[in-house]
C-alpha cells in the first residue's frame, strides 16, 4: 500500500498548478516582447500578439479566478460582456 | 411542475442564495466585473479607433522594456494573491499575510513604473490635452492605474482584517472576492500591454 506521505495533497497540487500557470504567463509575455521586436509585418504580428494576449487573459480567468472549476453562471456573466465588447471593438476598428 | 416549498421558505432560501447555490457576495462581484468589462471595453475601443485612424509618432516614445518589466510585476502580484488564498484555505493565516504584503509591494512597484512612464511622456510634451494619443493613452492607462491603487487599498484592508484574525480556513470569502478584483485588473493590463505597447 502506498504511503499517504507520498501522495501529494490537493493543496500542493493546486499550488503547483498556480506556479505553472505563472511560468506560462511569464514565458508568453517574453515571447510577445520577442515577437514585437522582430519587425514582422503588421498583418502577421497583430493577430499573433492579440491571440497570445487573449490566451494569457484566459489562463488568469480560468486558473487564478477559478472560472474553470466554479459555477458556469459566473463564466456566462463574465463572458457575455466580453463578447459584446469584442464586437464593439471590431466595429470601431472597421469604422 | 409544482414546487412544494412554502413561499416564505422560498424567500428565505432566495435571500440565503440557496436557490442558485451561489454566494451573494461572489455573484455581486462577478456582476461588478462584468460592468467593468464594459467600462474598459469602451475605453479600449476608443483607443483602438484613434490609434488606427490617427497613427501618432508619440507612440514611439513608449518604453516597451520598462512596461514589459511592469507586466511581469503585475503577473507576479496575481500569483501572490492566489498563493495567499491557497494559504488561508489550508489555515495558514501568516502565509496569507505574507503574500498580501508581497502583493501590496508589487502593486506599488507597478504604480511606480507607471508614474515613471507618465513623467517621461510629460517631459516630452505628451499630456492629457496635447493630442488625441495623449488623451486616449492617459485616460486608459490612468484609469487602470487607479484600479491598481484601489486594489492596493483593498489589499491593505484585507491585510488588516487578516491581522485581527478575520479569516480562517473555513471563512476566507473576503480574500477570494479581493482576489477576483485583483486578477481582473491583471487581465485588463494583459490586454492593454498588447494593444498599446506591442501592436
Amino acid at each position: 500500500m502506498q504511503s499517504d506521505a507520498r501522495i501529494p495533497s490537493r493543496a500542493s497540487v493546486r499550488i503547483q498548478t498556480y506556479l505553472l500557470v505563472f511560468l506560462g504567463l511569464a514565458l508568453v509575455t517574453a515571447v510577445e516582447l520577442a515577437i514585437a521586436s522582430l519587425g514582422l509585418a503588421r498583418s502577421v504580428r497583430v493577430p499573433i500578439l492579440v491571440l497570445l494576449s487573449l490566451g494569457k487573459a484566459s489562463l488568469v480567468a480560468a486558473f487564478f479566478m477559478h472560472l474553470r472549476s466554479d459555477s458556469r453562471l459566473y463564466l456566462v456573466i463574465f463572458i457575455t460582456p466580453v463578447i459584446l465588447i469584442l464586437a464593439v471593438a471590431i466595429l470601431f476598428v472597421i469604422a | 411542475m409544482h414546487d412544494a416549498t412554502h413561499p416564505a421558505e422560498q424567500t428565505a432560501m432566495f435571500k440565503a442564495g440557496d436557490r442558485l447555490g451561489l454566494d451573494h457576495l461572489k455573484l455581486g462581484m462577478w456582476l461588478f466585473l462584468a460592468s467593468e468589462v464594459m467600462f474598459f471595453g469602451g475605453l479600449i475601443s476608443a483607443f483602438l479607433h484613434f490609434k488606427i485612424n490617427n497613427p501618432s509618432p508619440e507612440s514611439s516614445l513608449l518604453d516597451v522594456v520598462l512596461v514589459g518589466i511592469n507586466t511581469f510585476v503585475l503577473l507576479a502580484s496575481s500569483l501572490t494573491v492566489v498563493l495567499g488564498l491557497a494559504a488561508i484555505q489550508r489555515g495558514d493565516r501568516r502565509g496569507l499575510m505574507g503574500y498580501l504584503v508581497a502583493t501590496i509591494i508589487l502593486g506599488f512597484a507597478f504604480l511606480f513604473g507607471q508614474g515613471n512612464e507618465f513623467v517621461t511622456l510629460y517631459r516630452h510634451g505628451v499630456t492629457l490635452s496635447s493630442s488625441l494619443f495623449g488623451s486616449s493613452f492617459f485616460t486608459l492607462t490612468g484609469f487602470h492605474g487607479l484600479h491598481v491603487f484601489v486594489g492596493i487599498c483593498w489589499a491593505l484592508m484585507t491585510l488588516a482584517k487578516a491581522a485581527r484574525g478575520g479569516y480562517a480556513q473555513e471563512a476566507h470569502l473576503g480574500v477570494e472576492i479581493f482576489g477576483l478584483y485583483w486578477h481582473f485588473v491583471d487581465i485588463v493590463w494583459i490586454i492593454l500591454f498588447t494593444l498599446i505597447y506591442l501592436v
